[in-house]
């Protein structure tokens, strides 16, 4: 029960954090995705089953708040979720090039494969696959990252 | 225990993004907006939210014209599709009609003979290989006896097919080479060797008094020999199939298959002589 309490204020101070803060934590005008660093952070530290719901979820909120097409954040995030969740027996999310390696990989796995499904199935040609324009708010995601998982991590011990 | 928590993992991720392709294809992006705004303009009710609504009802309401706009047009698509289709396939037999006529016309011209062009409008199929009856009669200058061929596709020249026994006003009646009360003098081919094709009721001749020295092998061409009272001397008539062994009284005999049966009879030229 405690835990769930603690994962829904995450949820929200994560949709707030993303939703409505890019006006002011913005870097050079990019704004990183928090929502992906705490999806590949549950994924590392609690496994794929609550990783995914919890990238489903997200994704769906982003999808409902955002005007692009809807569904496609869902499907990336349950990936990325699963995915990361995967590798949380085999690497130690505490360490900082863990972080930088997953949350790295998930941004470009995102950028891809959202540029993909556009492409294929809503063949939309204005989507490219080159990820040199989404390369600074990758940039700034994985440098971020180490940031929000000590946060995570610290408030999760005091709690 | 690791295992079955494995598979739950992979079911769920399954359904999770079996959903998320649904959303996607099913293109759900105006009907989530519409609903968004709605919300919106219940707990914040101001112009902008309701200018959004209104929008997006608009939208969803062009999306839907569309569908059916788009079903109508795929319904006079297949119809039109169909038309085309049939029209494709008068005109694929238009076009196999006018090659084989222009192939008639081209052919090479019989002296002092004019060729009359006829259809044919009856052959029985218990009589398929004894008579048929054509579209032409004494109106167009046809009479009894006259020589009736037809044009051998797969050799690209006219071959014997009979010869008119009734001459009616707008018809004749043709026997055919085949019927077995048909004689018909031909040769070998290259070979001057002379013998008599004997009608069988069937596609096949039956070669008789070919000399018993004579070289005759399967394949040799027949043609009309210069003893024919009806038909060109030269004329194809048909090709050797089968040679008997047995000799009796210094012939022996052979089986022809004829030339026009390679064909489907429709068109039948008649040679009348000039006068």
């Amino acid at each position: 029960m405690k835990n769930l309490i603690y994962y829904i204020i995450f949820y929200i101070v994560f949709c707030l954090l993303q939703f409505s803060f890019s006006k002011y934590i913005n870097f050079f005008g990019k704004f990183p995705n928090f929502i992906l660093i705490f999806i590949v952070y549950i994924g590392l530290s609690k496994g794929s089953m609550f990783a995914q719901l919890m990238g489903f979820l997200f994704g769906l909120t982003w999808d409902v708040f955002s005007t692009d097409f809807f569904g496609i954040r869902t499907i990336m995030f349950t990936i990325i979720g699963y995915f990361s969740g995967k590798l949380n027996k085999n690497f130690d999310g505490d360490k900082i090039l863990t972080q930088y390696v997953v949350v790295f990989l998930a941004s470009v796995v995102y950028k891809l494969g959202t540029n993909l499904i556009c492409y294929v199935i809503l063949s939309n040609k204005d989507y490219n696959f080159l990820i040199l324009d989404s390369s600074l708010k990758i940039f700034i995601t994985v440098l971020i990252a180490p940031v929000i998982f000590y946060i995570l991590n610290y408030v999760k011990k005091e709690i | 225990m690791y295992q079955r928590q494995i598979t739950k993992e992979n079911s769920v991720f399954i359904i999770l993004i079996l959903i998320g392709f649904f959303f996607v294809i099913g293109k759900f992006s105006t009907p989530v907006n519409l609903i968004k705004s709605f919300i919106y303009y219940i707990s914040y009710p101001n112009l902008n939210a309701a200018n959004d609504i209104f929008y997006c009802v608009d939208n969803f309401a062009n999306n839907i014209k569309s569908i059916v706009c788009m079903r109508q047009e795929n319904i006079l698509y297949k119809r039109k599709n169909q038309e085309l289709i049939d029209k494709l396939r008068n005109y694929d037999a238009i076009s196999q009609k006018y090659e084989e006529l222009s192939k008639l016309l081209k052919l090479k011209k019989i002296n002092n003979t004019v060729s009359v062009f006829a259809r044919v409008l009856v052959r029985e199929s218990d009589e398929w290989y004894r008579w048929l009856i054509i579209d032409k009669g004494f109106n167009d200058g046809l009479y009894n006896e006259l020589p009736v061929v037809m044009f051998n596709k797969n050799k690209d020249n006219l071959c014997a097919v009979g010869r008119i026994i009734e001459t009616y006003k707008n018809s004749a009646k043709v026997i055919l080479i085949t019927n077995s009360v048909c004689m018909l003098p031909v040769e070998i081919k290259d070979k001057n060797i002379n013998c008599l094709a004997e009608g069988f009721d069937s596609n096949l001749l039956k070669i008789t008094y070919i000399p018993a020295e004579a070289d005759v092998k399967k394949g040799d061409e027949l043609i009309v020999s210069g003893l024919s009272s009806i038909f060109h001397k030269g004329m194809p008539v048909g090709v050797i199939k089968s040679i008997t062994n047995a000799i009796s009284r210094d012939f022996k005999t052979a089986t022809a298959k004829v030339f026009f049966e390679s064909n489907i009879i429709y068109n039948a030229v008649i040679l009348v002589p000039k006068e």
